[in-house]
């Protein structure tokens, strides 16, 4: 396949010219305030089905999205054309929803303050073609299938994303970042006669191309490993008690409403079961959480947010305490503070609010054979399906990929076993926390955790 | 880019094409979005995201390539870049794919009910209806301390035009509306949802109540869970409402019967001819609205110029067929069921549901739980999942205790479990009332799907996950 030179510095050149075009468009019709955030990517993709080759794909593309105040009333419109009857059109459309919404005094755009460069797409994720991305592609299926014959892939992919986001608004922000991902993932099931395992998948985001090549192995190995043992499930034992949870499961269930109930804008309108605890202790004093949008580990790296202001690390919870909530440029300007750093979304949408990459700290309770042995008998938990009310911490779903422990070693692999509780009550009963994490598609870093108090259903 | 004409635009650029298929698709979608809550307007947007996808066959490989531009030269430089794409993989690819086998494919125009209605109502009523629902639901009550109420609607247009004959325009609205309320009470916070989600107008939007109504009953419902208490785990015998029911067809057995899948190795993989549940499940996917009007998941033309059809997955109890594209109803010898659907222009199709149900039977509600005498009357969807070998989890919003016939107080909502065919073998009532009822869910699969399923109320049996003991 071809490859087109990437220049990262002339799209995002290229781009904030047509925020600030559209901006004096917008100030020109009306607006009194304007913030335009643009966004392009470009990449190859390589799917993979039932264990075969499915598709290369490649895209490009740029959208960008306005946001306009008039007397305080909000409008806002996004386009991915880029021709002068589709921006004129963008302006209209935002400017004639802002003449009709209701004012709103915490209608804001935040100031320019200074950022400092977090990422930037690296030359060799530029120079990244789709012949490097179906070789890793064909290496991660082939170490795959090499490992077991039992092993059935459903779907895998490999995928390098070269991405640009720029931003302007009328109170003198203005800038643009770059970045270059690849990313790989895993998905299947093990097959073994009559006996059809359950899936099981894993997939990860990185900014080096060494990183990647050495993540394909133990990505491979782990995902079918963890297939195979899913062979031969049968029912676990109820019981109310310490469950063992993975890295991935402990964050679904019970870093989620955390996350939720620290949106500022969540607890101003009451939906936050946090508002009336901060400093206060939540949880028990072995969980500390910060976001962390300076980690170049995690995707959500980056040097501003989707306003514009700078994205630092925050921490939520100190040792089991409350620490503070997340803010954008509006939530802060009803509580009267300042933003946070954490609006967040894409160039087809207002900006929302949310973190960028979540870092639970490690402990003291060892490697997985030591948590193993530390649970003793019971449930882990490798992976969570279910659903978590946000508003009130309520849980309750499957436990998938799962293992009974007996006599702190994996006796067999459960199916039809549910789980269920309240995650903000039982975040006091944390019991252990193992002294490694794991990254987790990109996404976040979270070590294995112990919580006793799981109500286990066994079907 | 006014005055458009995108088959001629596509005729075009499909000329002198050289592979052994070519599908171009024209996608020009627009959104209009509204949300509100606690009295704050937090979005109300428009957006147009609009491209030509451009999947190529080639020395028996695929390849796909997508442009924002809609001009001759743009969609030619995708059509070069999705066959070296195809070129390249042929390589790796063991299996190789044939040219698609003569079908019937649509051409002419398709229009859907109420698009065209649908896109002159003004922006600013649908943000007075946000506004409005969203103050009298949070006036329901003082326990009531906030509201939130969402309407979204898309307009979907399409030109699909292939190199074995394909010419089509396909137009779709799909308006949504949903409204949270939230109670508290003693430190206690709880939610109530309702949603409506449809294919069609504004009058079809609104065919199970108004915005207010919506509003009342989430109210209602959230002020009831305050003093829900949470049931018991366990096996049970349980009734599932229609919107559990379109949840157990779309999780349990709709996902196990994608032929992708199925060719993966899922559960029903090797099942044609087989029972795989109780005589009372007949369970079809269609591309209309059978029964009512504004099923979701409405599709005439699937996005390979196939018209869709209504399929019968398991008639009284059979597994009579699986959901196909046009590349595994090759594999698997039979006609394709119109199942290749794509979220937007940069996606590619994918073997995907549109309105999933179980036939209704006999009978009404209240002589299923006359005729409990043990169980669970289990409502409200929120999200499910499935699994190859079959197990499903989908969570429940409340819960009632059935004994003796009788209903219970309301309780807090569970996720349940089960064995996809298991469950629908304990099958042993489906009452004769219908009702489509994902609301405003979607289906993801990689890219979203807009999807509804439905179907009477059923009783089987399932695992509960509920309090130890």
């Amino acid at each position: 396949m071809t490859h087109v030179p990437y220049d990262a510095q002339a799209l995002g050149e290229t781009l904030l010219a047509r925020c600030e075009r559209l901006i004096d468009m917008a100030k020109a019709a009306g607006a009194h305030e304007a913030e335009a955030f643009a966004s392009a990517s470009n990449g190859v993709s390589v799917k993979y089905e039932k264990g075969d080759l499915k598709l290369v794909s490649s895209d490009e593309g740029a959208v960008v999205g306005l946001r306009v105040f008039r007397d305080k009333r909000a409008g806002f419109a996004s386009t991915n054309q880029s021709h002068d009857e589709a921006l004129s059109a963008c302006v209209r459309d935002a400017l004639a929803t802002a003449s009709f919404a209701p004012a709103h005094e915490a209608n804001v755009l935040p100031d320019a303050l200074p950022w400092q460069r977090t990422v930037a797409c690296s030359p060799e994720v530029a120079r990244t073609d789709g012949e490097l991305i179906l070789e890793l592609g064909a290496e991660l299926l082939a170490t795959a299938q090499a490992r077991s014959a039992k092993i059935a892939i459903d779907g895998a992919a490999a995928d390098v994303t070269r991405a640009v986001q720029a931003i302007a608004n009328t109170r003198g922000i203005r800038g643009h970042e770059s970045d270059g991902l690849v990313s790989l993932s895993l998905m299947g099931m093990a097959i073994d006669g009559a006996d059809v395992g359950g899936m099981h998948y894993d997939s990860g985001v990185w900014r080096s191309l060494d990183k990647v090549r050495a993540a394909v192995r133990p990505m491979a190995h782990g995902m079918v490993d963890v297939c195979v043992g899913n062979l031969g499930s049968t029912n676990a034992h109820s019981y109310r008690g310490p469950v063992l949870f993975s890295a991935d499961a402990f964050v679904d269930l019970f870093i989620a409403p955390i996350v939720a109930g620290c949106s500022a804008l969540a607890v101003q309108r009451g939906r936050s079961p946090l508002a009336q605890k901060l400093l206060t202790a939540i949880a028990n004093p072995r969980l500390t959480l910060r976001d962390d949008p300076t980690d170049q580990d995690l995707a959500g790296a980056a040097a501003f947010d989707r306003e514009g202001v700078p994205a630092r690390p925050f921490t939520l919870v100190q040792e089991g305490v409350l620490m503070g909530w997340m803010h954008n440029a509006h939530s802060a300007a009803v509580g009267k503070t300042v933003s946070t750093g954490h609006a967040r979304g894409g160039a087809r949408s207002v900006p929302a609010l949310g973190p960028h990459g979540l870092v639970v700290s490690t402990g003291d309770g060892g490697d997985e054979q030591a948590m193993l042995r530390a649970l003793g008998r019971g449930l882990y938990i490798e992976r969570f399906s279910g659903t978590v009310d946000p508003t009130n911490g309520d849980f309750s779903g499957v436990a998938k990929s799962s293992r009974w422990i007996e006599g702190g070693a994996v006796s067999h692999s459960v199916k039809e076993t549910l789980i269920s509780g309240n995650a903000l009550q039982l975040l006091q009963r944390i019991a252990l926390v193992s002294s490694h994490s794991v990254l987790l598609g990109g996404t976040a870093k979270a070590p294995m955790v112990i919580v006793d108090g799981i109500d286990v259903t066994a079907g | 880019m006014a005055h458009l004409d995108p088959l001629s635009l596509l005729d075009d650029a499909l000329r002198g094409a050289q592979a052994d298929h070519v599908l171009l698709r024209w996608h020009h979608k627009t959104t209009r979005s509204v949300a509100v809550e606690k009295g704050r307007v937090d979005n109300a947007a428009s957006n147009t995201y609009s491209g030509i996808g451009v999947r190529v066959l080639a020395h028996g490989s695929y390849g796909f390539a997508s442009t924002d531009r809609p001009d001759r030269d743009a969609i030619r430089r995708a059509i070069d870049a999705a066959t070296l794409a195809a070129k390249a993989s042929a390589r790796q690819r063991r299996e190789k794919v044939a040219a698609p086998p003569l079908t019937q494919l649509a051409q002419g125009v398709y229009e859907a009910d109420g698009a065209r209605e649908l896109r002159e109502r003004p922006m600013e009523a649908l943000l007075r209806l946000c506004l409005d629902a969203e103050a009298k639901t949070r006036a329901q009550s003082g326990i009531i301390q906030s509201a939130t109420c969402g309407y979204s609607e898309i307009h979907e247009e399409k030109a699909i035009v292939s190199s074995d004959g394909a010419r089509v325009i396909t137009r779709v609205a799909r308006p949504e509306l949903r409204v949270f309320a939230i109670a508290a009470k003693n430190g206690e916070i709880q939610r109530g949802v309702e949603t409506s989600g449809v294919t069609g107008g504004w009058q079809c939007l609104f065919t199970r109540g108004t915005a207010e109504s919506m509003g009342e009953r989430a109210a209602q419902k959230a002020i009831e869970l305050l003093d829900a208490e949470r049931p018991n785990g366990g096996r049970s015998v349980v009734i599932l409402s229609p919107a559990l029911v379109g949840m157990l067809v779309h999780e349990a057995v709709g996902h196990t019967v994608e032929a992708d899948f199925v060719l993966a190795g899922s559960v029903a993989r090797g099942r044609i001819g087989t029972r795989v549940a109780s005589d009372f499940v007949t369970l079809e996917d269609s591309g209309r609205s059978e029964f009512l009007p504004g099923a979701g998941g409405q599709v005439d033309v699937d996005d390979e110029g196939v018209p869709t059809q209504r399929t019968t997955i398991i008639e009284n109890g059979i597994l009579k067929s699986y959901l196909h594209d046009r590349e595994t109803a090759a594999h698997f010898g039979v006609a394709p069921t119109g199942n290749a659907r794509a979220w937007e222009y940069d996606n590619e199709p994918l073997i995907r549901m549109r309105n999933t149900y179980i036939r209704p039977g006999q009978g009404t509600l209240e002589e299923l739980i006359a005729s409990t005498p043990d169980g669970w009357l289990l409502d409200g969807a929120s999200n499910g999942q499935a699994d190859a070998n079959g197990e499903f989890m989908f969570g429940t919003h409340e819960a009632r205790r059935i004994r003796n016939g009788k209903l219970g107080a309301r309780m807090k909502g569970v996720n349940i479990s089960g064995t996809a065919f298991e469950v629908l073998q304990s099958v042993d009532a489906v009452t004769s009332d219908f009702r489509w009822d994902l609301g405003s869910g979607h289906c993801g699969k990689g890219q979203p799907a807009k999807v509804d399923a439905g179907g009477p109320w059923l009783r089987c049996k399932v695992v509960l996950g509920g309090k130890e003991g």
